[in-house]
């Protein structure tokens, strides 16, 4: 075997770990595109007898972004099993407690349900705010694209690109500004 | 008698073909830009000073594009925004600022001039931005200036999607969490 391939079969086989911003991204839509990440879905060589998939590396949990009202409309179900058990708790509630765990319910539930998913899910990290610990970090070598553009807040534009930007409206000649 | 049928008749014309609807008036107009005021004296003078506006160089209108093709619904429409056929989001918060009051409010149809759909749909689109916390500095003065410092489950972040803007019932999300 010549170097190029052996390098080729190490790269084939290796583990690679990606890294996937969650800033402004639907947890539940980016579930199904970490999951194909962690599961190994992208790769040619997939099989499912096959230990091929990847580590991927959430940042900035605590930023995620849910549609319209389902902040307060979403509920999370726990049973303790006792009778009267029963609780609902609300996505917003869920993400105040801790902001990894919306994401991480997420991935696990966008898997199919069989005895490998908690060992798939042993390959995903997540991180509330930016910082990676080192030794997770030094492993990381590709990123993850995100599904939706991350929202510009017009406080955040200088004021003269504000100025400059073309004007759709303008006001009658009778009005006041305020 | 002549002079006062011709003034009659560009009256009309005003009413008929201005885009605002404001044409009609029975008392004169004010044509005030800007209120000043300031003490003399005694005396507090308050005036009213008729500016240019500071928009008219940047307007962007259809007719004065050239390369731009007229789709057919947007032929038809009188309104300028119908005709520049804008693919306009909740997110675009240098377009939507342009509608909207220094406190935030949108402004209403005799002022904006948009036809009737326009008008509900820029609307809903500025309360979509200022839920999100996109047009923060466009807010009451009590309001608190960082979207992340508000109440509940207001300091999340939340997107919006557009095509729930004219469903008559927004229908019932598919449970993803069920197989």
């Amino acid at each position: 075997m010549s170097a190029a391939k052996r390098v080729q079969q190490w790269a084939t086989f290796a583990r690679t770990w990606h890294v996937f911003d969650c800033k402004w991204q639907d947890p539940y839509q980016s579930a199904n595109l970490i999951k194909k990440y962690l599961l190994g879905l992208h790769k040619p060589i997939y099989h499912p007898m096959n230990d091929c998939g990847d580590v991927v590396v959430c940042v900035n949990s605590r930023d995620i972004a849910l549609r319209g009202d389902e902040w307060r409309k979403r509920a999370y179900f726990h049973h303790t099993g006792y009778p009267g058990g029963a609780s609902w708790t609300l996505a917003w509630e869920v993400h105040n407690k801790d902001p990894t765990m919306i994401i991480k319910k997420a991935v696990y539930r966008a898997m199919k349900g069989n005895l490998q998913r908690r060992h798939t899910m042993q390959r995903l990290f997540i991180y509330p705010g930016e910082e990676i610990p080192d030794d997770v970090k030094q492993n990381v070598t590709n990123q993850i694209r995100q599904l939706r553009l991350v929202p510009t807040r017009l406080d955040h534009i200088p004021e003269e690109e504000v100025q400059k930007f073309p004007k759709v409206m303008d006001y009658p000649s009778d009005y006041v500004l305020k | 008698m002549s002079l006062l049928s011709t003034k009659a008749f560009s009256f009309l014309k005003n009413a008929v073909t201005s885009p605002y609807i404001r044409a009609l008036s029975v008392t004169s107009k004010l044509n005030i830009k800007e209120l000043r005021e300031y003490k003399e004296g005694n005396k507090l003078i308050i005036e009213g000073v008729s500016l240019p506006s500071p928009r008219s160089e940047l307007l962007v209108r259809a007719e004065k594009i050239p390369d731009l093709v007229p789709t057919k619904d947007s032929e038809n429409s009188l309104c300028y925004l119908c005709k520049l056929d804008l693919d306009v989001k909740h997110t675009d918060v240098l377009i939507l600022s342009q509608f909207v009051r220094s406190d935030g409010c949108m402004l209403p149809r005799r002022i904006t001039g948009l036809c009737r759909m326009q008008q509900k749909k820029v609307g809903r689109m500025v309360t979509m931005a200022q839920k999100a916390g996109l047009l923060i500095n466009l807010t009451p003065s009590f309001c608190k200036k960082d979207p992340k410092k508000r109440y509940g489950y207001k300091k999340f972040n939340t997107y919006y999607d557009e095509k729930t803007i004219f469903w008559k019932r927004i229908p019932n999300q598919n449970d993803r969490f069920k197989r």
